[in-house]
């Protein structure tokens, strides 16, 4: 029994094509990525009656414009998340949110990206004069999206807890470890400690191997009730919490918990709604937009202490294929690419399902999924019964 | 030409609008004082400024003057330009300074007046100073015992 009203299940989960180069059309990308994961539940676009996205803008269609695309013959819960969620998985949270509240039975959700939008790098002009919070930030050089701010993160980390660099290194070399298996992800050369740490600085000491790859790109999951996932094609994954927060003093900057913001209270709440526990994890597909950003919520799920992340990681090895805690399975978005969220949640349902060949965990039940970080929290626990 | 077109082309910099809840801060760093607002219920200060107390919510300030000087809570150096203003400012550091008036008081700034070579890190002890960028002034801090 879950802690939801209904009982909730994820049943498909699509990609469109990732790629490097080139501006596809995002509209095209989002379909594909719908399609297919409609394909995969074994449901058809009649079936879907709730569409929830997050977008920064026009990368990624609007629910009404998939709505059209598709054929849906009408929406009974949908919506247009912003920026201020919990990254692309804020999308995956309301579906599950409207499927279990009764809103809506069976929920599409996606996240469509392109380089454009997800390139925070080079050169951006801007206005001359800054109005509102910015006006605290952007004369100061905080700029490049939240390249410095990780920049911050990073080095008070190293400072608070006497820590190296090596720490965080051990997350991007081991995402390249898992999208070696990954015939999907586009960043499939391995790394290595060295690689690392003479890779160039994008906001000292944040390097350029502590970020993301953006990717042109579309994701998309299928959502619906567990009584529903019975009658549908692959043994249901079940969504056995959900969780949020902002923490306290909700900021990027100024937040009254620097290294953390929310995800000790998402986590807390997390396990104190899952049938589950921590120790329970046999895959974690935790937001790797920034190294920090892994290495917080490792130590908020309460893998190891705060501040215990280097000691216990050790040589790494125990977030690779074949170590105890299988991290980022896909590669994350450091190695298959910026799919923000939802490729989280899809790589945790294929290796629930045991779908994930050479990647596959064995005997895989119990999967963490987080996305965002700081003032915008979200995760999921979600099981194989 | 306009005060407005001389600061453009003399620094490419964005500076602040102030508005009714910043106007204070700004006007004080005119006249080179780091004033914050300090909640007249709980007595904390906050950075930014807020139409209401974080702390508490009571919604009456007192803009208190500080001693304008902290530490290094953190910072990054910036190399390479992330936007078009900043070209020519770079290298510059951008750092989170915590004042000495209370814990957790946090304030973002560059990190000015750095002798070449010089290491830094968290902890080191930093003094405002104030940098004029066309007809606004910014507070900015420099490390203790610096002069320039």
């Amino acid at each position: 029994m879950s802690s939801l009203a209904r009982e909730v299940a994820v049943v498909g989960v699509g990609y469109s094509e990732l790629s490097r180069t080139g501006e596809p059309n995002p509209n095209a990308l989002a379909l594909a990525a719908a399609k297919s994961a409609l394909t995969d539940a074994g449901v058809t676009s009649a079936d879907v009656d709730g569409i929830f996205e997050y977008k920064f803008g026009p990368e990624s269609p609007w629910a009404q414009d998939m709505a059209r695309l598709l054929g849906v013959p009408d929406l009974a819960a949908f919506a247009d998340i912003f920026p201020s969620g919990p990254s692309g998985l804020a999308g995956a949270l309301a579906g599950v949110m409207a499927v279990a509240s009764g809103a809506c039975e069976t929920a599409l959700v996606y996240r469509c990206l392109t380089r454009a939008a997800g390139h925070q790098g080079g050169v951006a002009s801007g206005p001359e004069t800054v109005s509102g919070r910015d006006q605290f930030l952007t004369p100061y050089g905080y700029l490049g999206g939240i390249l410095v701010l990780l920049g911050l993160k990073k080095q008070r980390w190293m400072a608070e807890y006497g820590r190296p660099e090596e720490d965080f290194g051990r997350i991007a070399v081991n995402a390249r470890r898992w999208s070696a298996l990954n015939p999907r992800a586009v960043m499939r050369d391995q790394l290595t400690m060295d690689d690392y740490l003479s890779s160039r600085m994008v906001a000292d000491p944040l390097r350029v191997l502590d970020c993301d790859y953006p990717v042109n790109g579309a994701v998309a999951t299928v959502i619906t009730t567990a009584e529903r996932a019975a009658d549908l094609r692959h043994h249901p994954v079940l969504v056995d919490a959900m969780a949020y927060a902002t923490g306290r003093g909700a900021d990027w900057m100024f937040d009254t918990d620097f290294l953390y913001g929310g995800a000790g209270d998402c986590a807390d709440r997390l396990w104190g709604r899952s049938s589950v526990t921590a120790a329970d994890i046999d895959v974690a597909q935790v937001y790797d937009g920034f190294t920090p950003v892994t290495v917080a919520w490792i130590e908020a799920l309460g893998a190891c202490g705060r501040g215990e992340f280097g000691d216990w990681v050790g040589d790494g090895s125990r977030l690779g294929p074949g170590g105890d805690f299988p991290l980022n399975t896909a590669g994350g978005q450091l190695a298959e690419g910026r799919l923000h969220g939802i490729g989280f949640l899809n790589e945790a349902v294929l290796q629930l399902r045991g779908q994930c060949g050479d990647r596959q965990v064995p005997d895989a039940r119990v999967a963490v999924v987080t996305s965002g970080v700081y003032p915008q929290c979200g995760a999921m626990v979600l099981t194989r019964v | 030409m306009t005060q407005m077109d001389v600061r453009v082309h003399a620094d490419p910099r964005p500076v602040p609008a102030p508005d009714d809840v910043s106007r204070f801060y700004w006007e004080a760093a005119a006249n080179h004082r780091l004033v914050l607002q300090r909640c007249r219920s709980c007595h904390k200060m906050q950075y930014p400024p807020e139409i209401c107390c974080v702390h508490c919510q009571a919604e009456d300030f007192d803009a208190a003057e500080t001693t304008g000087r902290g530490v290094i809570y953190s910072y990054s150096v910036v190399n390479r330009p992330l936007h078009a203003g900043f070209v020519d400012a770079l290298p510059y550091v951008v750092a989170l300074v915590e004042l000495d008036e209370q814990p957790e008081l946090r304030v973002l700034t560059n990190l000015v007046d750095v002798p070449p070579g010089t290491p830094l890190s968290c902890g080191l002890p930093v003094e405002v100073v104030f940098e004029e960028r066309g007809s606004v002034t910014l507070p900015q801090f420099r490390l203790l015992g610096i002069t320039s």
